[in-house]
């Protein structure tokens, strides 16, 4: 209760699309057939499907010939007693406005995450961190309830206004009858999916919902049993490595045998050992760690047989049925988006006539015809046969082009890891591994960018780990051209 | 048919006498007009008013019976232009708009009207878009009231007054001759109460019963008329605006005990000042004060007697006026100076110039007033230090971690949006041809100039974009690109874009996205509307269009264009090639790309009951959505700075080696297949498709599908003997 005069302020923050509308009309209509006055009134602004939309509302016991209460159009920093989020990052929003006040304000949140357009389209990870938010929750709100509606929702088919109405009334903190807001949800559309959300809501928030915020724990990994003559081989050896390293280790291994064969995954070690040698960490051989995985990472780099070969996986097609929510026996078919180029078919032919290809112009208007845009029903046995067939042609992979142009990229790399005087530069160098990704453009994009830096370290003297990490962080950059001599400052250019 | 549907909230529109009435203040508003007997209705949508035009759309049977006649019009100019026929008679009208936009486009109309003089009650409803949720730039419309001379009403924001002074608006108007502006601020337009209704009244002129037409020269706004008619607004129309204003006392005041200070605010803001008082304990919950308040619901004219009486006897008085310059506050200082009243005035010297009057401003001010007042005598529950404290309790450290960490959340286009695919043709279309300078304008697509687009550089106005580029088109690079929409098209874009382009031999590409209604202000019918809602080049086979239809390309070469294609923005690779002939063609003149397509969320309401009913029905159909490879996505991303589409999003990295999340498909897409043209057309990556369900499968669905089946099971058998062994 806010003031003497009984009144309740509640503020609503949901994303453009959600239904905070909808929620606030329950709201709405719950006082009202419980006796109470209620104002509400929303800023929908520009929200249209994913701008942050705000309903504000004002409730009151109405008293016997007393005139209608006089109440305030705006949220107000310390006058809040019920602040409800759609969504965790909209709940650290209300908090950073000042809206959350320890004494008073009860917060409750859907503790999921619906990403902003910022955090997508980092080239990296840019999302932001979920669980600052939520430890914030619990020291600035008087109470904190909060977990996973959307989850709830998804599983019972409507959407998270109803699973928020159930947490507001299991909250307890509108003096409401938990009969008034079910009658609203089974007077209307799609009952029984509203009720079923809202009765599980209204249980969580009643007692899962409320209490301490437990920080997620790292379960730690163990090696399993060997279970086949591969495992007798190599599960030992992984054994022998520093146990910071085996996790890191295993799969990899698992990785480059699946990719190519063991020779590959030994080559691998053996480079990794090298790492191991020169790393002075030596509690959680970091350095070995993180170069270790983007090697494996590169090594096993996405070539036409490799996607071929990930397109055939025995448990994709199930994953897939599971995803698009299909029913058991119903037929479903899988067009896929290919766009071989000139550059990829290059790449799996021997060394020499790959690039003879990619210098023939001829030959290059003669396969473009066959090349393009191709949209392949993979569920087709035809097409099962194709990626298949090209699958097997990893057979042949150490002989292509492609795979001696990434080799002499990789090597590149790792060596300049291996060569860099102190931890601190090889852990730089390692990590600009992390850049190599995606296909077609924006792979040329994030390797050549990559081997840019490489040369500015050979040829310019004193750079440090930082000059590094500031090259490393521009490159990432997608959308603006990239000069390593432009980034750092001009006393570390080239003497 | 707009988004949002009233047909329901309509209904309470037949209210009667005595029975209360529940709802929005835009529904009470649209109530209060039919009460007051209105003959007419018009006006443009926008935010906070757009609901208001949709109500009066769905309302057409109620204002049919009552012989009241709508209009959905072209333009604010348009809206402004109908309120003439209460010049010469008495007829009551009311027109609505989003402010100060709205009045910028209507200003010629209106200032005409407002020297002409009006017989019957004319009234601008606006809705101030000012402050937090707003969608424009920050103007106030108090500014066009004063220079004009229309009379402004800010009512207090409960529904009861709202109501009221709608009626008393009319009568104020035609007691001294002079349109008046009434004024709803956004939380205002949204706030919900109920009041006690009263019949409606039919006009006393429509179609049955028609008006003698009648000339009345001297209104005409032409020399000498003019003349007589600028010294009328003082002689006349003023004078008896404030006495009407005075008698039935319009502006409000409120008794407290501290009778030496007083507090003189717009109505507006009547509701957070009390709440301001009530949280300094010297207001209760009912509005009963301490502190006295003169509420000014009429904020302009100014009525000089009513702020003597006030001020008389009050030491010192506070003027509660959002956003600048502050005309009120000088206004009051005129006429307390001028009757040589000694009242210390408050105002914009303590309060905020810029911005608006918030909760914690009010509070904020009000404890500082009382301060600056030195009115000891005067209790306080919170000191100013207090009240300063409230602003956050969260730490200066926390606040900077949290503004680190959280993510801007800038207004973007919907799932399954038309104008998605152009803006990603627009994109790679640059990869290749260098950085472009884009004219856009005022709509949906004014968030293509934000993330993950990041195309466009001005915004001049609503349908403005091509003529603001053609001061532009000499030093630039390339050829002048402007954006523009259907709705700007038809608002302005046709006549001060198109056809003065094609008459200066402007040689740059103008876009108009063609989505068959408008988008941004919540759906509503527009000429180039096809019935239903449905694009020659939607997915869909073609269907039927409206027979009144009015479309954009015809539109164009009417007005001289001769180069000019249709494309569908879901063919990006199409829209890439017409775009790039657009801006490299010898062709003179000015090129233009009708870029069309169907909102994928109005497919979804007219399908999907279809669809429901056919899988009821037994048919075979086949459903379409897409799916992301996270096993061959690497996590770079580039499908999404594509895209921004809200359904395409990112998930944690399912790959132990890899720590960047990895893009996703949630399941509120809708199939519009945009991402997988993108891969496509961007050459990005094998890891998107489209996975078709069947439901309904016929025998031979059955029997091909099993067969796959069988022969996928065989083969994945063997794959996983052998991964069993070269896996451990």
């Amino acid at each position: 209760m806010s003031r003497d005069d009984g009144t309740i302020n509640m503020v609503i923050a949901a994303l453009g699309g959600e239904g905070g509308g909808v929620l606030t009309n329950w709201l709405i209509t719950a006082a009202e057939r419980s006796g109470w006055w209620c104002q509400s009134t929303s800023l929908a602004g520009v929200a249209q499907r994913t701008g942050a939309t705000i309903y504000y509302l004002e409730f009151m016991p109405r008293l016997n010939g007393m005139s209608p209460p006089v109440m305030s159009l705006f949220p107000a920093q310390g006058d809040i007693d019920i602040a409800v989020a759609s969504e965790i990052a909209e709940a650290g929003r209300m908090i950073s406005r000042g809206f959350i006040s320890p004494d008073k304000s009860v917060l409750i949140a859907s503790d999921h995450r619906v990403f902003g357009i910022t955090e997508k389209s980092a080239t990296g990870d840019g999302s932001v961190d979920r669980d600052l938010i939520l430890e914030m929750g619990e020291r600035y709100g008087r109470a904190f309830i909060h977990f996973d509606m959307s989850e709830i929702v998804q599983r019972h088919g409507t959407v998270i206004s109803a699973a928020l109405l159930g947490a507001i009334a299991g909250s307890g903190a509108l003096p409401f009858e938990q009969s008034y807001f079910r009658d609203l949800l089974a007077s209307g559309g799609s009952a029984e999916a509203n009720l079923a959300a809202f009765d599980e809501s209204f249980r969580r928030a009643q007692s899962g919902g409320v209490g301490e915020y437990v920080p997620p724990e790292i379960k730690a990994f163990s090696l399993p049993e060997a279970s086949n003559a591969l495992g007798e081989r190599w599960l030992p050896r992984i054994a022998d490595l520093p146990a910071a390293l085996q996790e890191m280790a295993y799969h990899s291994v698992n990785r480059l045998i699946d990719y190519q064969d063991e020779a590959y995954a030994e080559e691998w070690l053996s480079r990794v050992s090298a790492l191991m040698d020169r790393d002075l960490d030596r509690e959680s051989y970091s350095l070995a760690q993180e170069a270790g995985r983007h090697l494996a990472l590169w090594m096993a780099f996405e070539d036409i047989p490799r996607v071929a070969q990930l397109k055939v996986r025995p448990d994709r097609e199930s994953m897939i049925r599971s995803e698009v929510k299909a029913a058991a026996g119903q037929p479903v078919a899988v067009a896929e988006f290919f766009h071989p180029r000139i550059e990829e078919v290059a790449a799996l032919l021997p060394v020499s006539w790959g690039s003879a290809l990619l210098r023939s112009q001829t030959a290059k208007r003669w396969l473009s015809r066959l090349l393009g845009p191709r949209t392949l029903r993979t569920d087709r046995v035809s097409m099962q046969v194709l990626l298949r067939g090209l699958a097997s042609v990893r057979r042949f992979r150490r002989s292509t082009f492609g795979y001696a142009h990434e080799r002499k990229m990789i090597d590149r790399w790792y060596d300049a890891v291996l060569s860099a005087d102190g931890q601190d530069m090889a852990m730089a160098i390692a990590a600009l591994g992390g850049m190599v990704k995606g296909y077609g453009e924006t792979r040329y994009r994030t390797t050549s960018r990559l081997m840019q830096i490489l040369d500015y370290l050979e040829h310019s003297c004193g750079s440090d780990p930082s000059t590094i990490a500031s090259l490393h962080l521009a490159a990432m950059e997608p959308d603006s051209d990239f000069e390593p001599g432009e980034v750092v400052p001009s006393n570390l250019e080239p003497a | 048919m707009a988004e949002r549907s009233f047909t329901e909230e309509v209904k309470k529109l037949r209210a009667g006498d005595g029975e209360v009435f529940k709802g929005e203040g835009i529904l009470a508003i649209t109530k209060a007009l039919l009460q007051s007997g209105v003959s007419y209705v018009g006006g443009y949508q926008g935010s906070p008013i757009s609901h208001l035009m949709d109500v009066l759309n769905d309302a057409q049977d109620i204002l049919g019976d009552l012989g009241v006649h709508f209009e959905a019009n072209g333009s604010e100019a348009t809206a402004a232009a109908m309120l003439s026929a209460s010049i010469n008679y008495p007829l009551r009208g009311a027109v609505t708009w989003k402010s100060t936009v709205g009045t910028n486009v209507a200003s010629d109309a209106l200032s005409n009207l407002a020297s002409s003089g009006v017989t019957g009650g004319a009234m601008v409803i606006v809705g101030e878009d000012y402050g937090e949720g707003s969608s424009i730039m920050q103007e106030r419309s108090y500014a066009f009231a004063m220079k004009a001379q229309m009379w402004l009403l800010d009512p207090r924001p409960n529904l009861p007054s709202i109501v009221d002074m709608v009626e008393k608006g009319f009568e104020l108007s035609e007691a001294s001759n002079t349109p008046i502006f009434y004024m709803m601020r956004i939380r205002g337009c949204h706030v919900t109460g109920e009041f006690v209704a009263r019949d409606n009244v039919a006009p006393a002129y429509h179609s049955q019963a028609p008006v003698t037409p009648n000339r009345e020269p001297e209104k005409i706004i032409l020399p000498p008329f003019v003349y007589a008619q600028e010294r009328e607004k003082i002689a006349q129309r003023l004078p008896a605006a404030i006495r009407f204003v005075e008698e039935h006392a319009l502006n409000e005041v409120f008794p407290g005990r501290y009778d030496s200070v007083g507090i003189i605010t717009c109505g507006g803001s009547y509701n957070t000042v009390i709440r301001a008082l009530q949280r300094q304990g010297l207001a209760d919950i009912y509005g009963e004060t301490d502190i006295p308040i003169y509420c000014l619901n009429v904020a302009y004219p100014l009525i000089p007697d009513e702020l003597v009486q006030f001020c008389a006897g009050k030491e010192q008085v506070l003027v509660l006026e959002e956003g600048q310059p502050e005309y009120i506050e000088q206004g009051i200082q005129t006429v307390l100076r001028r009757q040589d009243v000694q009242t210390r005035v408050y105002g914009k010297d303590i309060m905020p110039m810029a911005g608006e009057y918030t909760g914690q401003v009010m509070l904020e001010g009000i404890t500082r007033f009382i301060r600056e007042a030195s009115r000891e005598d005067i209790p306080l529950k919170l000191s100013l230090e207090a009240v300063l404290g409230t602003e956050t309790p969260v730490s200066h450290e926390d606040i900077s971690r949290l503004m680190a960490e959280l993510p801007p959340r800038p207004a973007g286009l919907c799932t399954g949006c038309p104008e998605r695919p152009l803006f990603s043709a627009i994109k790679q279309l640059q990869e290749e041809m260098g950085p472009f300078h884009i004219s856009s304008d005022i709509g949906c697509h004014s968030f293509a100039t934000a993330a993950p687009f990041n195309l466009g550089n001005t915004i001049m106005g609503y349908g403005l974009s091509l003529a603001s580029s053609s001061g532009m088109r000499h030093a630039l690079p390339h050829k002048a690109i402007s954006i523009m929409g259907d709705g700007g098209f038809w608002h302005n874009g046709l006549t001060s874009g198109v056809t003065s382009a094609v008459f200066n031999e402007h040689d740059g590409l103008l876009i108009v996205i063609d989505n068959g209604y408008s988008a941004a202000t919540g759906g509503q019918d527009i000429p180039s509307l096809v019935e239903p809602n449905l694009i020659a080049t939607t997915l869909d086979a073609s269907q039927p269009k409206r027979d009144s239809w009015q479309t954009i390309e015809d539109a164009c070469r009417g007005a001289g264009v001769k180069w000019i294609r249709t494309v569908s923005t879901y063919n990006i690779a199409a829209m890439k090639e017409t775009l790039r002939s657009a801006l490299t063609t010898d062709a003179p003149g000015l090129k233009v790309v009708v870029a069309e397509g169907e909102c994928m969320l109005n497919r979804q309401r007219r399908v999907k009951p279809l669809i429901r009913q056919a899988v009821s029905e037994g048919r075979r159909v086949k459903r379409a959505r897409f799916y992301i490879d996270p096993e061959t996505c690497t996590g770079d991303h580039g499908c999404i700075r594509l895209s921004g589409c809200p359904s395409l999003t990112i998930r944690e990295n399912p790959d132990p080696l890899r720590s960047d999340p990895v893009s996703y498909v949630d399941n509120s897409c809708v199939g519009c297949g945009v991402c997988g043209t993108n891969a496509h057309s961007a050459v990005l990556c094998p890891s998107f498709s489209r996975v078709e369900l069947v439901d309904n499968p016929t025998a031979w669905d059955r029997l091909l599908n099993s067969t796959r089946v069988r022969i996928r099971e065989w083969w994945r058998a063997r794959d996983r003997k052998r991964m069993a062994q070269r896996q451990f």
